[in-house]
């Protein structure tokens, strides 16, 4: 090869190097960044100062909108008004005295003889006679709120608590069958459906759910309103010397661990964590807090009651045991909201196992509306 | 030998022992923190005759309670044609097992006499499934005329013993009653019971009229009149009809006007110079004050019920927002945060709540949020919601809702605080701009 080929070559060679693998190492220097500082007076800066302590205040405040409140109000025309004539306003009915109001006496007590009723056919109807009350308008449904969402049942389908399949007699059946009609739980959904929700996931409004404000001071820690602490017995101690003030001592301590129980002691295996959530959920479908105060929604109340061998609540023992976070009357509204719900729902009894009976001849309800009260 | 016995037994004692542990200890404890929300079923009977004169009476007292308990979404009726029981005598034993059986959990009985034209109405209320009166039985005596408000006071007991909060049946609303085209409206101030019952007017539609507000007692009336071509603050008192006005007509323009809670003193808002401040006024002296001085708008004011603070809305801050600031004027905080403008808030009259009217996004929305802005509601949804007023128990808002259009007209509107049973109220014309006024005594 000849000598001005491996020139060309390596110079070629070069130059293809530094196209290529050039740019990985620029020569030149970053650009700095350059700051213009301008000098101003002494006598300017403090003209600044007081423009910042004192911005809102201008000799001319910039003309602003007038509300649309406050629009003067369109000539009004000198025509005649169709209307009669009404030069002065007609005079209002002084507002009747108030009415005397009086505490009646007690019920008299209900007689031995009951007083006999007359059939349901007789009961009148009472619809045509109602001359001076505004017709129903059309509200918006109520809908029904329930801790899980309901679909609508069947058109004809009886609305009631429990669901029950119909059940027809069959054809040419010989022996006499039970009939029974089909029920359905009422419609309800799982949240208050308003307007402005409707259709929507609740948790997509814009509003904030708290002030953007920082609190004043952290909220105090409520104490638990019920603690539900059952003591566990003490192991018993194994390192012992002497084996017969063991075998002594631990007997007395196991023994002690159930000796707290007053009679009657409930015995036998407890109820599973399944048959207490049945009996959540059947107290729970007639706990209607719909028409509480919003007080008494804050009101937590423990209802003591006792419990027939079917399941069905004694009405005479229920009996509020304790309340929290409302006033009396408020406990009062809230107690009898949970008295409605056992004795409703536990008319037919409840479904608890018979053989453990005595673990729930005696139950303590506690009626918590919090999670109630943000549906 | 001994141990090993021992160990056995210590064993058995700590399985004995565990076992105790494990059984339940005092009666059986459940929590119930799920329930349902749904009207409380009730029933309302015919109330009894006692006189021939008080037949008619009794037929329509019982339906005006049905209509009021049923109208707050929070009780449904046992309608008449599913009783078994009818109740024949006012002190007639009650079978419970009756009403049990048709679900009604509440029953109400009663009795109406008549005597010329005086009326008297007795009462009862019956925890069905308690088989308990619902406190003590209540009479009333009253004239004939005034058989509506008897038929309100036994709902409002009924109700109050139910639910534990006063009710608000027995309660008035005065209005703007609008008739003709949008482009001629005529206005004049209406007053009417809480059910749209007994309108009477109180002004002729010869000058507008807006925003009447009702005094803490519900005796005076305050609104803006146009009657003098400016906006001028009236106060009108309802018995006697007798007006005057309070704002002088010194080329200022009043407006928003509302009561302190003691009566005495009103808050507005006066713009002077192109700038629009609140102001508060002694009625009897006519001593003015100067609570607001910035330069932008301030207006809507609304007491809180113990007269300490007011909250108004003001563009301070670039966009029409909520502010709380103290009774005779101070510093004031911003309360509402969330996207749009807030506007015409009003204290409720229990004190823990603010209703307000919202824009946002082209929609209008009547909300409510705690005093300190938090828990933000907004209960309806529509293309013109405005004018929220409180029911005197600080559940129910009664507010204006324009439909579009050049047809469009005002009509009002309830809703609970909880959003639900939203409702038209019934008026003979167009109406806006309501105001609750307290419950009568």
């Amino acid at each position: 090869m000849q000598t001005g080929t491996k020139i060309s070559l390596a110079g070629h060679g070069l130059l293809m190097t530094w196209v290529v693998f050039g740019a990985w190492f620029p020569s030149e220097p970053l650009p700095s960044n350059v700051q213009q500082v301008a000098l101003i007076s002494s006598e300017q800066f403090e003209k600044l100062s007081q423009q910042r302590q004192a911005p809102q205040v201008s000799p001319e405040p910039a003309p602003l909108n007038e509300p649309a409140a406050v629009q003067p109000a369109p000539e009004p025309a000198p025509q005649p008004d169709p209307e009669p004539e009404i030069t002065q306003p007609e005079p209002v009915a002084p507002v009747e005295p108030d009415p005397q109001v009086t505490e009646l006496p007690e019920q008299p007590p209900e007689p031995e003889v009951p007083v006999e009723l007359p059939s349901a056919a007789e009961a009148p109807e009472v619809s045509s006679l109602v001359p001076q009350v505004r017709p129903e308008t059309a509200p918006r449904p109520v809908d029904r709120v329930a801790p899980e969402p309901v679909a609508p049942p069947e058109p004809d389908t009886k609305i009631d608590d429990i669901v029950q399949p119909e059940v027809a007699p069959e054809e040419g059946a010989e022996t006499e069958q039970d009939v029974q009609e089909a029920t359905a739980r009422e419609a309800a959904s799982d949240r208050i459906v308003t307007e402005e929700n409707e259709g929507e996931d609740v948790a997509a409004s814009a509003a904030p759910a708290v002030s953007k404000r920082p609190k004043t001071r952290p909220a105090r820690p409520q104490p638990d309103p019920e603690p539900q602490v059952t003591e566990a017995a003490q192991p018993a101690e194994t390192e012992q010397t002497d084996t017969a003030d063991a075998v002594a001592d631990a007997l007395a301590e196991a023994l002690a661990g159930g000796a707290d129980v007053e009679a009657p002691e409930p015995s036998g295996p407890p109820l599973t964590l399944g048959e207490k959530d049945a009996l959540r959920v059947e107290v729970s479908r007639c706990w209607n807090v719909g028409s509480l105060s919003t007080d008494a929604l804050k009101t937590t109340v423990v209802v003591g009651v006792s419990l027939s061998q079917d399941g069905k609540p004694d009405t005479g023992s229920i009996r509020m045991l304790s309340s929290t976070g409302g006033s009396s009357a408020a406990a009062k509204q809230a107690y009898e909201a949970a008295r409605r719900a056992i004795i409703r729902c536990g008319s037919a009894g409840f479904q608890l196992p018979p053989e453990k009976y005595s673990q729930w001849r005696d139950i303590e309800m506690t009626f918590n509306p919090e999670r109630m009260r943000i549906k | 030998m001994r141990k090993i016995l021992a160990a056995l037994l210590i064993g058995a004692a700590a399985a004995a022992g565990a076992g105790a542990a494990m059984a339940q200890d005092g009666p059986l404890r459940i929590e119930i923190d799920q329930g349902v929300i749904e009207p409380l079923p009730y029933a309302v009977p015919d109330f009894v005759p006692e006189t021939p004169a008080a037949s008619e009476y009794a037929t329509q007292i019982a339906r005006v309670i049905a209509a009021d308990l049923s109208g707050t979404g929070l009780f449904r009726e046992v309608p008449a044609s599913a009783h078994i029981s009818k109740v024949t005598g006012f002190d007639s034993p009650v079978k419970y097992a009756d009403w049990k059986a048709v679900n009604a959990q509440a029953l109400i009985t009663g009795a109406v006499s008549v005597n010329g034209n005086q009326l008297t109405v007795r009462f009862r209320g019956h925890d069905v499934f308690a088989e308990k009166e619902l406190g003590t039985g209540l009479q009333f005596n009253g004239t004939t005329d005034g058989w509506r408000r008897m038929a309100h006071k036994v709902a409002d007991a009924v109700y109050s013993r139910i639910t534990g909060e006063s009710g608000y049946f027995d309660s008035r609303v005065v209005y703007v009653s609008e008739s003709g085209p949008k482009n001629d409206r005529r206005k004049r101030l209406a007053v009417m019971d809480y059910d749209g019952a007994n309108v009477q007017y109180l002004t002729n539609s010869a000058s507008i009229v807006l925003a009447p507000r009702f005094s803490p007692t519900g005796d005076r009336v305050l609104y803006t009149s146009y009657e003098s071509g400016f906006p001028q603050i009236h106060v009108l008192d309802v018995g006697q009809v007798q007006r005057k006005v309070l704002s002088s007509g010194d080329g200022t323009m009043s407006f928003a006007p509302r009561f302190a809670p003691d009566g005495r003193t009103i808050v507005y808002s006066q713009t002077q110079g192109g700038n629009t401040d609140l102001f508060s006024m002694d009625i009897s002296t006519g001593a003015k004050s100067r609570l607001t001085s910035a330069p932008s708008i301030e207006t809507a004011p609304s007491f809180s019920p113990d007269g300490s603070q007011i909250v108004f809305e003001s563009d301070r801050s670039g966009s029409q927002q909520l502010y709380v600031m103290p009774a005779g004027g101070g510093e004031a905080r911003r309360i509402s945060f969330g996207e749009g403008r807030y506007g015409t808030p009003v204290w409720s009259p229990r004190g823990d709540m603010i209703a307000f009217t919202k824009q946002n996004k082209g929609r209008f929305h009547i909300g409510v949020m705690r005093t300190d802005g938090g828990e933000e509601r907004l209960l309806t949804a529509s293309f013109l919601d405005e004018g929220p007023t409180w029911a005197p128990n600080g559940r129910v808002i009664m507010f204006t809702r324009e439909s579009q259009g050049s047809a469009g007209r005002a009509l009002l509107y309830s809703v609970d605080i909880t959003g639900r049973n939203l409702k038209p109220v019934k008026t003979p014309d167009g109406a806006s701009d309501p105001a609750w006024s307290p419950l009568q005594n």
